[in-house]
């Protein structure tokens, strides 16, 4: 997923910086802090979950493209093998990038050959990532 | 030179007197335009303006002289401040830019605040899809934006809307995607019924994108950067879609119950709200959201991560959207 977490902590540095010309000082600048302050809530909970939610998944797409290779291809047990390397967010995303590629494709043809029940059970798998690396927005008081 | 003396010198030059600006500053908010208020002082009166500016690089590139006319086409019919002009070359501002009215005494609500409207969100409901409706009401043959945009025929408009934004995923995706691509693959399997007609379609109608008075009265429709033509239910399941209620599962929008919400807007716009067609742009919906955010995931990259805005619109509001997606891909098969 993109931004990654050193995007967003380096992008907070970077946008408050520089100094606003004069226009942007006053109510764009009070809501620009406003926005890193957010990013640097939701930050925190990357860096809580971030590395535990690419390793659950990097791991159940691994299971679930070798589960299928019997019946849709070799590649998928070639694309699984790829490593988590050293477990930094870089890396695990790269595997990830191999895993998601892989279980795209295998998920087209799963559609193609009208296999319900693995149609199923990878929407069901969707849920699950989705949830993994949902960021929680607080419950922000209205203005 | 300032931005307020170059505004000061165009001004002068676009109604050949002398124009005095004060008072500019830019309004947070928008990724897709630079927005600022300012005071034009000419011929001894004030004038309470908004420059919409092209940033450098935008969460999505629109058309600004379709934007300009939806404006005028609206304006009069709907809540729609009054636009002046519009400068497609940029001129004394560099970039382009088109000028209008300002209406002051408003706000817009963030959509990720707890019940953004409070007491007034029914008022707020009633004039927010009762002025959807409305638009959706007008033959945009009657409209100068009707005489200058694309025209899709009726059993098109589905696959013109989902051909635009899954081209933006796969031109700006910088890490796959499995979610969205199962949704657009869907989208293609099982089209929508045709819309009745085709009409002016905002684009970006949404809690957020206009100014109320805090006491349940609309006062501004704002941000038509997205308008086109196509099919009206596009803008009704983009204004009802999860996102922009924020966890709030009893209303859309953090305004109306749904079944209300949609009746408001059939009556007003004198056009029936087909289920299965509904359901194919809800889920479209999610489609578009996700395009938005990861043109703004890549644009936030290539701008060198300094608008913190891209930020959460390409981080934050795109991982909501893959759960929205995944939830209504599953229902969709009866798995939840």
């Amino acid at each position: 997923m993109t931004p990654s977490l050193p995007d967003i902590l380096l992008g907070n540095f970077l946008c408050m910086a520089e100094a606003p010309p004069p226009e942007s000082a006053g109510e764009f600048m009070a809501g620009k802090v406003g926005v890193v302050a957010l990013l640097s809530l939701l930050a925190a909970q990357e860096a809580e979950r971030g590395s535990a939610a690419r390793v659950w998944e990097n791991a159940t797409l691994r299971a679930l493209l070798n589960a299928a290779a019997p019946d849709y291809g070799a590649h998928l047990a070639e694309a699984a093998r790829a490593e988590d390397g050293d477990l930094s967010l870089g890396s695990l995303d790269r595997a990830n990038a191999t895993l998601r590629r892989a279980l795209i494709g295998l998920h087209e043809a799963v559609e193609a050959a009208g296999d319900v029940q693995r149609d199923h059970a990878i929407l069901r798998l969707y849920g699950q990532m989705a949830h993994a690396r949902r960021l929680d927005m607080p419950p922000l008081p209205g203005r | 030179m300032t931005l307020a003396e170059r505004l000061e010198r165009y001004l002068t030059r676009y109604w050949d007197t002398p124009t005095e600006v004060s008072n500019l500053s830019r309004i947070p908010g928008g990724a897709s335009r630079e927005t600022y208020r300012f005071d034009a002082l000419v011929k001894g009166q004030t004038r309470p303006l908004i420059l919409r500016r092209d940033p450098p690089g935008s969460l999505i590139d629109t058309d600004r002289r379709l934007e300009f006319l939806a404006f005028q086409s609206f304006h009069g019919r709907a809540p729609v401040p009054e636009p002046i002009v519009l400068e497609a070359e940029g001129t004394e501002l560099e970039r382009p830019f088109f000028i209008m009215s300002r209406v002051d005494g408003g706000a817009a609500a963030s959509p990720f605040t707890v019940d953004p409207y409070g007491e007034h969100a029914q008022a707020i409901g009633e004039a927010f899809f009762g002025a959807l409706g409305a638009i959706a009401a007008v033959d945009p043959s009657e409209l100068p934006l009707g005489a200058a945009a694309a025209s899709p025929d009726p059993a098109e408009c589905w696959r013109v809307a989902l051909d635009e934004w899954a081209g933006v995923i796969e031109a700006d995706e910088q890490h796959p995607q499995p979610i969205v691509r199962a949704a657009i693959r869907r989208l293609r399997r099982a089209p929508p019924p045709p819309p009745v007609a085709v009409r002016v379609v905002h684009g970006d109608y949404r809690t957020g994108n206009f100014l109320h008075d805090g006491q349940g009265k609309i006062l501004a429709l704002l941000d038509w950067e997205m308008a086109h033509i196509g099919d009206p239910l596009e803008d009704l399941a983009w204004a009802i879609d999860p996102l922009w209620s924020h966890y709030d599962t009893a209303r859309v929008a953090g305004m109306l119950p749904r079944a209300e919400a949609l009746d408001i807007w059939s009556r007003t716009s004198g056009l029936p709200v087909d289920a299965a067609a509904l359901a194919w742009w809800e889920l479209f919906s999610a489609v578009k959201g996700q395009a938005i955010w990861t043109s703004a995931a890549r644009e936030y990259r290539d701008g060198g991560f300094k608008d913190p805005v891209l930020a959460i619109s390409g981080w934050y509001t795109a991982r909501r959207h893959d759960e929205i997606l995944a939830e209504r891909l599953m229902r969709l098969e009866g798995l939840s």
